[in-house]
């Protein structure tokens, strides 16, 4: 059984929102340094399954990954 | 499936004809990354990966091969990653077993686009309970772009409460796919 402060560490992980850097680069989210190996294999493994989730439920096919990298082409700069 | 069927439409900038090529190629790209996944955060490697290509794709040339721009994604991505767990000095990195598992990109099954696995997957969600739900629903709604504080703070939950539901709601959702003879996690367990 995972310790819940550690699921909250891979669910956020899990998740597609990214911060980015002063030069617009997408930066690792701030809890996945926090994660062991064996956490951030797990990571990859929810992101993945809620990706195809995600993209199953969204009307145009598309999942949150998606999503934020059509909202960053599409800002103005 | 060649997904370079759209690659006119992106060379000439067309944002939506690049979601649709991103959509069907990410879950190849995303298992591109996976022997990287305790060297550097896959996630954030995989969005600059796509916001690089696009970048260049004006200037792209396939080599006449099935899946071009595919592939030269995966090398962009396997190459940040790389990158990233050298400058992060990874304890996790073993580049000589990243070498062996050299990857070449078979084409993507187009799962993702089933309209069957769609209505199965919606009629599970429309199982879930209140809280889970409300709590997917809002990971759907915020598209990646805000961070999960906002998204909790929306639904008047405290962060951990609202990680603890999306957690709920994709186990439920899973274990009512699973019922349904359907495992999303065959294609990389």
């Amino acid at each position: 059984m995972t310790d819940p402060d550690d699921d909250a560490l891979l669910e956020a992980v899990a998740g597609a929102w990214r911060e980015r850097d002063a030069y617009g680069a997408v930066r690792s989210h701030p809890a996945w340094h926090d994660l062991d190996a064996k956490g951030r294999d797990e990571a990859w493994a929810r992101a993945a399954q809620s990706r195809k989730i995600e993209a199953a439920l969204d009307p145009d096919g598309l999942s949150t990954t998606v999503r934020a990298l059509l909202s960053r082409i599409r800002a103005p700069r | 499936m060649d997904l370079d069927a759209h690659l006119p439409h992106i060379v000439a900038g067309d944002a939506d004809a690049f979601g649709r090529w991103a959509s069907a190629a990410e879950q190849e790209l995303r298992v591109s990354l996976r022997p990287f996944a305790a060297a550097a955060d896959c996630e954030a490697v995989l969005q600059e990966a796509l916001l690089r290509v696009w970048q260049v794709a004006p200037r792209f040339e396939p080599d006449g091969r099935p899946n071009a721009l595919l592939r030269f994604t995966v090398r962009v991505a396997r190459n940040l990653a790389l990158g990233e767990a050298r400058r992060m000095r990874s304890a996790h990195l073993d580049e000589e077993a990243l070498d062996r598992a050299h990857y070449e990109a078979s084409g993507p099954a187009p799962a993702g686009a089933d309209p069957w696995l769609r209505q199965v997957i919606a009629a599970c969600r429309d199982e879930l309970p209140e809280k889970p739900a409300l709590a997917l629903g809002e990971r759907l709604r915020g598209g990646g772009c805000e961070p999960d504080e906002t998204l909790a703070a929306r639904l008047g939950m405290r962060a951990n409460t609202f990680l603890q539901n999306v957690t709920r709601a994709r186990k439920l959702l899973a274990e009512c796919l699973s019922r349904r003879g359907i495992n999303l996690e065959a294609e990389w367990r």
